[in-house]
C-alpha cells in the first residue's frame, strides 16, 4: 500500500514538473473583452505561451483588469515581449505575477 | 424619385457623420482590422452600409463607410480617427478627433468634407460616448450612454441614445435604446430612436438600425 502512495506521489509530482506555469499581468484600462480581443490575439503568438490553456493559452479578467497567461513547461516566461505584446493589444501592462500552486501570487523573479 | 430620396438620406444620415458603433470600441491594437454591415431605416428609406477600418497604432485608423440604397450604391465616405487615449484601473477613454471626407462615388454624387470631436469612457459596468460633429451645413451631436454587463467570454451593452441634428434641410432630435451584444470578436448592436422633435422638415417616423461587425 505504501509503495502504492508512493508512486502514485512521483507520479503526480513528475506530472505537476511538466504542467505549464501561469503568469498574472495587471493590466490598466482592460475593462471589455471585445475592446482587449487584440490583447489575447497578441499574447497568445509569443513562442512561450502554452496554447492547450485556457483559450489558446491567455485569459482576459476584465472584472479585474488581468491578464493571464499560460507558459510552457519547456519554455521561459519573456517579461520583455510579454509587455510589448499588451502594449502592441493597446493596453499599458503594470506588474507580472507568478501564480503558485496553490493560488497565490509571487512577484516575477527573471 | 426613390433614389433621390434615399441618395439625400444618405447624406443627412446622423450615423453617416457621427461615431462609429462598432470601430469606436475596436480594433485597438496594432494591425488589426474590422469589417461591419448594418441596415438602418429612416423616413421610408433602408439603406444598407459596408464600413470597415484599419488600426496602424491605437491612435491612428483609417476607415471607409459604403452606403447602399434605391438600388445604387452611395458617396464612399473615408475617415482618419485620431485617439487620445487614457488608461487607469478599471477606467479606459479617449478623445478622438476624425476628419472625413466623401468622394463622388455615386451616379449624382459629391465631394464633401466634414469633422467629428469625439469622447468616450468605459469601466467594466458603464459606458458612454459624446460625438459632436459638423458635415457641410450640418452640425450634430449623438450621446450613448447606459451600462455594460460582462460575460464569460463576451457581454451586452444597454445603452440609452440622443442625436440632435441641425442643418438647412430642418432640425431633429431622436432618442431611444440600443442593445450590443459581443462575442469574443463579433459584435451585434440593435437600435431604435423616436423621432421626438422635428423643424421645418418631411422627416418622420422612427429610426431602426441593426449591424453586425467583426474585428480581427
Amino acid at each position: 500500500m505504501f509503495r502504492k502512495i508512493c508512486f502514485i506521489w512521483l507520479l503526480l509530482t513528475a506530472a505537476a514538473s511538466a504542467w505549464s506555469q501561469d503568469y498574472v499581468v495587471k493590466v490598466n484600462g482592460i475593462v471589455c473583452e471585445f475592446c482587449s480581443y487584440g490583447v489575447a490575439k497578441k499574447v497568445s503568438k509569443l513562442p512561450f505561451v502554452d496554447h492547450s490553456r485556457h483559450t489558446k493559452g491567455v485569459d482576459v479578467q476584465v472584472k479585474d483588469q488581468l491578464v493571464v497567461v499560460a507558459v510552457s513547461a519547456d519554455a521561459r516566461m519573456d517579461k520583455d515581449a510579454l509587455f510589448a505584446a499588451i502594449e502592441s493589444g493597446g493596453y499599458h501592462p503594470i506588474d507580472l505575477h507568478k501564480i503558485n500552486p496553490d493560488g497565490s501570487w509571487s512577484v516575477y523573479q527573471p | 424619385m426613390k433614389l433621390l430620396t434615399g441618395l439625400t438620406f444618405l447624406t443627412l444620415s446622423g450615423s453617416l457623420c457621427a461615431h462609429q458603433p462598432v470601430m469606436d470600441m475596436a480594433p485597438r491594437w496594432d494591425g488589426g482590422y474590422g469589417i461591419q454591415t448594418r441596415v438602418e431605416h429612416f423616413d421610408d428609406v433602408t439603406t444598407t452600409w459596408v464600413e470597415g477600418i484599419y488600426t496602424w497604432d491605437k491612435s491612428i485608423r483609417a476607415t471607409f463607410k459604403l452606403p447602399y440604397a434605391g438600388g445604387e450604391v452611395g458617396d464612399l465616405i473615408l475617415g482618419l480617427p485620431l485617439k487620445y487615449y487614457t488608461n487607469q484601473g478599471a477606467f479606459t477613454s479617449n478623445w478622438s478627433v476624425t476628419p472625413q471626407v466623401q468622394l463622388p462615388t455615386s451616379r449624382d454624387g459629391d465631394w464633401d468634407t466634414g469633422v467629428s470631436l469625439s469622447y468616450s469612457s468605459e469601466t467594466p459596468t458603464f459606458y458612454q460616448l459624446y460625438d459632436l460633429y459638423s458635415w457641410g451645413d450640418r452640425t450634430g451631436i449623438d450621446i450613448n450612454a447606459g451600462f455594460a454587463f460582462p460575460g464569460d467570454g463576451g457581454g451586452m451593452f444597454a445603452l440609452w441614445d440622443i442625436s440632435a441634428l441641425a442643418s438647412e434641410e430642418g432640425d431633429r432630435i431622436q432618442t431611444g435604446p440600443v442593445f450590443v451584444y459581443f462575442k469574443r470578436n463579433m459584435m451585434f448592436r440593435a437600435e431604435y430612436k423616436h423621432l421626438v422633435y422635428e423643424h421645418d422638415s418631411d422627416w418622420s417616423g422612427g429610426f431602426f438600425n441593426v449591424g453586425i461587425g467583426f474585428v480581427y
